[in-house]
């Protein structure tokens, strides 16, 4: 069964027909869904269900990885992303990755966050500095790094260095930004920070986050897909999900219940 | 009662623990108690200046040295970028076909591979006792471990670092010098340390290989037979003189000296190599 499209508005990114299989495992079993242009979308399901699986397609990730199957496409800006001729490299600079746990490069704290850039060639010699120092700013890590840029990263706290993570992945100026439980593994005050700016990349850049926390994916997404067995169940507006989802098993779901 | 039997339980415990490690340490402290009595009389300036045929270690030091240094030069590189080849880049199939054959070369015993390397090196490619059959042979002995060890540290570091460059759209080699090998630094560094250790202390492979000469090392990879350590501690214990036994103690010694400045620069080396990792030996 397809997942019902709603196809108001601007389409950034979407997935057709996905089948994904790992060896003979299959784990996608045809999953569609669109990611509007500019809006906060949650992926949500049950744990295995496959939104990590899903959420990797959407930047090739699971390319160099020996017996994975895709099959079905996925469009940016309605271009196949699985066609021929994608530069991978370039398609991943423009769709980025925060991950659940903190991954920072074993480099100094400034080499984290202006690697990728000078890798893509996007800022100018000169203005290096002070563009690491503003993407910094903007995840708010500024004044806690400020007087160690060139220390190590893992001295910082967990949530910290997600932040860090997170400006490493804004660096590159990235069109959409994929979020597997972003906060997971962080405090609450953490959690809120990068809550935030989710907030404040709306409308500059389509976000796709995967969580467990209904009351996150609540307060900070315009649009739920719910996943359950390597499906798209249902796609809605979060408002409207949220106040009643149309088919049983999503509703099953939000109130605790097996499906 | 059970408390009292739980406390007698702990001091068994620990009492036999305390005791295994009285036996990995003892033999170490005895062996080396023992050498440096054997060797006091002989130790001083004179086995740094004179070479072997005047009571001294001169030329032994040096050759031992060169021949290290020509096994960290070959064994090392292609070690290394074996390793990385198998854990980052190699199919499957064809990691497990070359994984049997380091370990097949990391089974045959030392001498065998100094036999085979004497036969062919020396006698075929008429090399004759050289320096450069001797680093070829001991590095054959040393890559299976160097292959290893890099392997190994490189398949430690976590995947999701991987992930993270290769999400960033770093290339596979960016990603590999800026986040997985610096974490995989300290475990390769040290395995180059255990392999070069293996190799100050062989004997067998260079006997057949480089000859023994008393004259100091010259650079020259052919025909010029070298003068190594561990001859000296072999040879000098079945010739008659207090003195000849005494020098092989010196030589005993300062191969244990070497090992330890060894073991020093791995440590130093994998500090610098950790110095942004997340597990900082401090
Ligand atoms: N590399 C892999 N090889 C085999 N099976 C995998 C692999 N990765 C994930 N899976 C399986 O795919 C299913 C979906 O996993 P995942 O996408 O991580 O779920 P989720 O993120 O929704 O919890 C799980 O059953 C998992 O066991
Ligand atoms: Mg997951």
């Amino acid at each position: 069964m397809r997942a019902p499209l709603d196809q108001s508005g601007d389409v950034k990114m979407s997935v057709d027909d996905l089948f994904l299989g790992f060896g003979r495992r299959q784990v996608l079993h045809g999953v569609s869904a669109h990611f509007p242009k500019g809006q906060v979308t949650a992926l949500i399901g049950p744990t295995g269900c496959g939104k990590t699986t899903l959420l990797r397609c959407l930047n090739r990730l699971h390319d160099s990885r020996p017996g994975v199957r895709i099959d079905g496409r996925v469009l940016l800006n309605g271009e196949d992303i699985y066609h021929r001729s994608t530069d991978v490299r370039e398609l991943r600079r423009r769709v980025g990755m925060l991950f659940q746990r903190p991954n920072p490069f074993p480099q100094s704290i400034r080499e984290n966050v202006t690697l990728g850039a000078r890798i893509h060639g996007l800022w100018a010699r000169g203005e290096t500095e002070s563009r690491a120092e503003a993407v910094l700013r903007d995840v708010g890590l500024w004044d806690a790094v400020r007087d160690r840029l060139s220390g190590t990263p893992f001295m910082l706290s967990g949530g910290q260095q997600q932040l860090l993570c997170l400006a490493r992945a804004l660096a590159v100026e990235p069109e959409v930004l994929l979020l597997d439980e972003p906060t997971s593994s962080l405090d609450p005050h953490s959690t809120a920070r990068i809550e935030e700016l989710i907030d404040s990349l709306k409308g500059r850049m389509t976000v796709v986050f995967v969580t467990h926390n209904l009351q996150q994916a609540e307060r900070r997404a315009d649009q739920v897909v719910f996943m359950l067995d390597g499906e798209a169940v249902e796609a809605a507006p979060a408002r409207q999900f949220f106040a009643g989802p149309t088919d049983a098993r999503s509703q099953a779901y939000l109130e605790g219940r097996p499906a | 009662m059970a408390r009292r039997a739980r406390g007698l339980s702990d001091r068994i415990f620990w009492g036999l623990c305390a005791l295994a490690l009285a036996l990995v340490i003892l033999p170490a402290l005895a062996i080396i108690g023992s050498l440096l009595a054997q060797a006091w009389p002989a130790l001083g300036g004179q086995l740094f200046t004179s070479t072997t045929a005047a009571h001294g270690l001169q030329n032994a030091i040096l050759g031992s040295l060169l021949i290290v240094l020509g096994v960290l030069l070959v064994a090392g590189p292609i070690g290394i970028l074996g390793g990385i080849y198998l854990a980052e880049f190699a199919h499957p199939r064809r990691g497990s076909l070359i994984r049997l054959g380091y370990e097949t070369l990391a089974g045959i015993p030392s001498i065998v591979v100094g036999f085979v390397a004497y036969l062919v090196l020396d006698i075929e490619f008429h090399w004759g006792f050289s320096l450069l059959a001797g680093i070829l042979a001991l590095s054959a002995i040393a890559l299976p471990y160097v292959v290893k060890t890099t392997e190994v540290a490189l398949l430690q570091v976590p995947t999701t670092l991987r992930d993270g460059a290769v999400a960033l759209g770093l290339s596979r080699l960016t990603a590999l010098r800026k986040a997985v090998l610096p974490p995989a630094l300290p475990g390769i560094a040290s395995g180059l340390v255990v392999a070069m250790a293996i190799c100050v202390g062989e004997t067998a492979p260079l006997l057949y290989t480089v000859g023994f000469s008393d004259a100091n090392p010259t650079l020259s990879l052919f025909r010029h037979p070298v003068g190594y350590l561990t001859y000296v501690v072999y040879n000098n214990t079945i010739l008659p003189s207090n003195l000849d036994h005494q020098i092989a103690a010196a030589a005993g010694v300062v191969l244990i000296v070497l090992l330890l400045i060894l073991i020093g620069i791995g440590r130093l080396v994998s500090r610098w190599a950790a110095r942004y990792s997340a597990s900082l030996p401090t």
